[in-house]
């Protein structure tokens, strides 16, 4: 994939018809013509620029990783599994109601409700599950809404369509919770600011979340609407292996369906996709394997630490150290992601020197097709 | 308008053709009145109509063109003077019923069938010439040359049809209906009428003539001898008239307006002693002894008239008939290639022909000249293509229209009928319109879409239709597609008025006429009545409307109604004032930028909205602008500010 910003047939060409799209959203919303619906990006009139920003954002168009690094980090490219990192802890919300609904340790709840009641941020874009299990962005204010947003139904959901359609004049702080895909394409804002869209500096902490794989919005949410009674499922969950099993929590107990059986419905873009803990956060946040109601905490920036001394110095969060197991587990599962994604990409393309729409450098990515 | 029921015998009047019309008319002494509107025949009860109450007549827009022409043989049936008017396709429309009305006869009350032709289909989705149905369903048929004749002819028609005892049809083209020219005004008729249907039958005319149960065959030859009769006064009527030397080297055989262009175009050539021009006023059944009497003034006869070549082949089949002694003249017309079998003619196109067949050059101006008179006429039309006014609620329906189909994601498409929204062809309508044909179609070609689902037919149809439409030609086919299940839309723009022919009422609107007012026949009452699902939009929500149309598209299952009201603005307009204020903050406006595009003057076009190229910012067109307030809605960027005004 050359690296000239192309307008939006050539997105819809390149990535959304190709299969590479991630609903992250970021080309959504910012202009009359893209819009995202029912789990589709569609281009609703035609549209004459030639350089679209709806191309520019896109992590699936041509994305420097260093220059990217660099805007946020102040450094290249970390050539690290789980890229740059300050610290890697365990850590869990010492609010009792947020445990309940969190999905593991209720971290990002805790730091998100703190950070608003704080004054840190104005409001936080976040993904909220219906009551029918659809999911769909909020732009929470209150801590109340941030907890209304706790837990993960693993579909995508194309927040940052919400995000760009937010007025652009507005100098309110704004914090963002968002997948590795979604991280990537905030990074790409940063580092290039979008012209006659919200202001990218208004975005003063992005938490990422872990990520193996997302499921289609459309296909997914059609699979669980025959198999179960939506409004009855209070959580869905996917332990951490070997269990192998998609669980949906109701009233009458687990009912769970072979992992195989959901992946099914897996976003293809997501078998293209390097990163895991989305590298580009102020913290990145997963689950802890083997150790229930914790999360792994990867503080990556200034930012990210401060709120995360602040939390545990308000007695918001409690932190422990990672094990050592767990840590090398981690790495170990991020750099099998790397290379799977780039082995896809490299199949794909048909030459190794094409790597879509990931810009690395040769030794790194011959490093990793190694 | 000019007043029609003026009573001043021997004045002259200035009235388009369409008010002569309806003058001859009441001249004539009819009682009863009654039409669909279209273009260009809407003036005739639409002049008929304000003054009905004051004549002591009647007169209706009726639902259809069917109704109105079976409802004005009702009033003949029973004696009374009758009128039926309509545009090309309502013949289309009616012909079922004159080829059986033909057949009985009428009644005692002259029947007469006004057809407006509309060459170069100026306001109309098709182009036809109805002389032919007066040939196939054996029908007297005049055409007047010009707006004395529009009147004078109407009145005598109604004598014709009573002498005959069948309806009787006056054909007229645009350039008649809707031109002016003085008229020199005759009697308006004082007795009172009673209208008494006779059963006992009526042999007047020796011929049987309505109600007699005698088989078909028979009828149709009565009826032949009555077109005999019409023949026989044909042969000597004073609307046939020469004009032109003895001997001519050229004759032109022509009628309606074209007669005006001949003699437009014989002068122009100054050829008057060389050309001669039989205008005929009546045209079927052809009056064959005095063209065939005009013939032998030439060897070369040119053919001159709207659309088809009706004349021009009755004459030619006329003329194997001549003796095999006479001389055969060569025939110019459609058939030969010097003047079109489509589009309306000219007196330039007239020249054109003249000046091929005679071997003239004839350069009516100087090319130059011509180029730069276009020029500067252009320079003041604004750059714009067909589109819907200023605060139209068709555009913010098709605008949601548009917007639903896209994010369906089926490939859904529309289906069209007739009426202002038939511009949905076009950018007007974003270019939604996919099928168009004649009125009703649209829903009947959706009926048929919609039971495809077993050939593996996914995509969505909705099918739109006008409010006055609906209730036209729409209701058989809806029940249609109710019934067998047939999955599809209809979506009835309910602007409450026959807007494109100009806002007459309709069963929706809750007045007739003549300006009675009368229960609404609601449409959502009718579809639900039939087992329809029906959902009333307010098409300037553009939000829900788009979201009710893609819920009801999800959701399948057999026909459905979506009834998108909103008065349209040209009618709002006269009774209120302008909802908004709307201007543009050219600070907010980012024009052509990346996040735009100018999507307000590039692709949802209400003319309201300029595209200013020097500031490079859209702006409002304060002087056509409506305050509709609906571009202020699509604005992404929040450019376009709308303040109650």
């Amino acid at each position: 994939m050359d690296t000239k910003v192309k307008d939006c047939k050539e997105l819809l060409n390149e990535v959304v018809e190709a299969g590479l799209c991630a609903l992250c959203g970021a080309c959504a919303g910012g202009c009359p013509y893209l819009v995202s619906y029912k789990g589709r990006i569609v281009l609703l009139d035609n549209c004459t620029q030639s350089e679209g920003q709806c191309y520019e954002y896109c992590p699936r168009t041509h994305t420097d990783m260093d220059a990217i690094s660099q805007r946020v980090f102040g450094v290249p490219y970390s050539e690290d599994e789980v890229g740059t990192t300050k610290e890697v802890l365990m850590a869990r919300s010492t609010d009792a109601r947020i445990k309940e609904r969190a999905q593991y340790g209720g971290t990002v709840t805790a730091l998100l409700s703190l950070a608003l009641a704080e004054g840190l941020l104005d409001s936080a874009i976040l993904t909220k599950t219906a009551d029918d299990k659809t999911p769909s962005a909020l732009v929470a204010q209150s801590a109340e809404e941030v907890l209304q947003c706790a837990g993960s139904n693993y579909m995508a959901c194309s927040t940052l369509e919400t995000y760009n359609r937010l007025p652009k004049d507005n100098n309110r702080s704004l914090g963002i919770v968002a997948m590795p895909c979604q991280v990537l394409a905030i990074s790409k804002m940063k580092k290039d600011p979008p012209q006659n869209r919200p202001t990218i500096d208004n975005i003063k902490l992005v938490i990422g979340l872990f990520c193996t794989w997302a499921l289609s919005p459309d296909g997914f949410h059609q699979f669980l609407r025959e198999k179960l009674d939506l409004a009855q499922v209070t959580k869905f969950d996917i332990p951490p292996p070997p269990a192998n099993k998609f669980d949906a929590y109701t009233p009458s107990g687990i009912i769970s369906f072979p992992l195989d059986e959901v992946r099914r419905f897996t976003m293809a873009t997501c078998a293209y996709c390097l990163d895991m803990t989305a590298e580009f956060a102020d913290i990145s946040v997963g689950s802890v394997e083997g150790i229930e109601g914790w999360n792994t905490v990867i503080v990556r920036t200034e930012a990210g630490a401060r709120l995360i001394e602040m939390a545990k110095a308000k007695g918001k969060l409690e932190t422990a150290n990672l094990p050592p197991q767990n840590l090398a587990h981690l790495k170990e599962a991020a750099l099998l992601k790397k290379k799977r994604a780039l082995n896809e990409i490299v199949k794909r393309s048909g030459d190794k020197n094409d790597l879509l729409y990931v810009g690395l450098s040769h030794r790194l990515a011959n490093k990793l097709l190694a | 308008m000019a007043s029609i029921d003026i009573d001043a015998t021997g004045t002259n009047q200035l009235l388009i053709g369409n008010e002569a019309i309806a003058r001859g008319a009441l001249e004539a002494g009819i009682g009863f009145a009654a039409a669909y509107p279209g273009t260009p025949s809407s003036e005739i009860v639409g002049s008929l109509a304000p003054i009905a109450k004051k004549m002591g007549i009647y007169a209706e827009w009726s639902v259809n063109e069917k109704v109105a022409m079976e409802a004005a043989a009702g009033a003949s049936f029973a004696g009374i003077r009758a009128i039926a008017c309509m545009k090309q396709n309502g013949i289309n429309v009616v012909s079922d019923f004159l080829a059986n009305l033909v057949m009985t006869g009428i009644g005692r009350g002259g029947l007469v069938l006004v057809s407006c032709d509309d060459p170069s289909a100026i306001s109309s989705t098709n182009e036809q010439d109805t002389r032919p149905i007066a040939k196939w369903l054996d029908i007297p048929l005049v055409e007047p040359g010009d707006f004395q004749e529009a009147k004078d002819m109407t009145k005598w028609l109604f004598d014709l049809a009573e002498k005959t005892g069948t309806i009787c049809m006056l054909r007229s083209v645009t350039r008649i209906a809707h031109a002016r020219g003085n008229v020199k005004l005759g009697e308006l008729p004082k007795k009172e009428q009673k209208a008494y249907f006779d059963q006992i039958h009526d042999l007047r005319n020796v011929m049987p003539t309505t109600f007699m149960p005698i088989p078909s065959p028979l009828r149709h030859a009565f009826l032949h001898l009555k077109l005999d009769r019409a023949l026989e006064e044909f042969e000597s009527s004073p609307f046939n008239r020469y004009v032109g030397p003895d001997k001519a080297d050229l004759l032109i055989i022509t009628s309606g307006s074209c007669w005006l262009y001949s003699q437009d175009a014989v002068k122009a050539l100054k050829l008057e002693d060389k050309v001669g021009i039989l205008k005929l006023g009546t045209l079927w059944p052809l009056p064959e002894r005095l063209v065939e009497k005009h013939l032998n003034k030439s060897q070369k006869i040119l053919f001159i008239e709207h659309i088809d070549p009706f004349i021009e082949r009755s004459v030619m089949e006329m003329a194997a008939n001549l003796p095999a002694a006479s001389a055969r003249p060569a025939f110019y017309g459609k058939r030969s290639g010097h003047v079109n079998a489509y589009g309306e003619l000219n007196p330039d196109l007239v020249i054109k022909a003249i000046a091929s067949i005679m071997e003239l050059t004839y350069q009516p101006r100087d090319i130059e000249y011509g180029k730069k008179a276009e020029d500067s006429a252009k320079s003041y039309v604004p750059e714009r293509s067909l589109t819907f006014c200023a605060g139209c609620p068709h555009r913010a329906t098709f605008w949601a229209i548009k917007n639903a189909l896209k994010l369906d994601g089926r490939s859904g498409f529309v289906t069209g009928d007739i009426g202002c929204y038939s511009m949905a062809l076009g950018p007007a309508g974003f270019f939604q319109l996919r099928t168009l044909h004649c009125m009703g179609a649209g829903t009947g070609v959706a009926s048929g879409l919609g039971r495809l689902g077993q050939f593996g037919f996914k995509q969505p149809v909705l099918a739109v239709v006008g409010d006055s439409t609906f209730y036209h030609a729409t209701i058989p086919a809806l029940i249609n597609g109710i019934y067998n299940q047939s999955d599809f839309i209809l979506v009835i723009l309910d602007n409450g008025a026959t807007a494109m022919t100009g806002f007459q009422p309709h069963p929706g609107t809750g007045t007739t006429a003549m300006g009675e007012s009368a229960k609404v026949v609601s449409m959502e009452d009718l579809c639900r009545s039939l087992g329809a699902r029906v959902e009333v939009c307010d098409p300037f929500d553009l939000t829900g409307t788009t979201a009710t149309l893609l819920e009801m598209m999800a959701e399948g299952g057999g026909a459905k109604v979506a009834v998108m009201r909103r008065e349209c603005e040209l009618v709002r307009g006269r009774k209120e004032k302008t909802p908004y204020k709307v201007h543009v903050d050219a600070d907010e406006c980012i024009g052509e930028a990346c996040g735009c595009d100018r999507l307000c003057t590039r692709i949802f076009l209400c003319p309201g909205l300029i595209w200013d190229k020097t500031t490079g910012k859209s702006k409002i067109d304060e002087v056509i602008c409506t305050g509709c307030g609906v571009c202020a809605d699509i604005c992404p960027q929040g450019a376009i500010i709308k303040e109650a005004a």
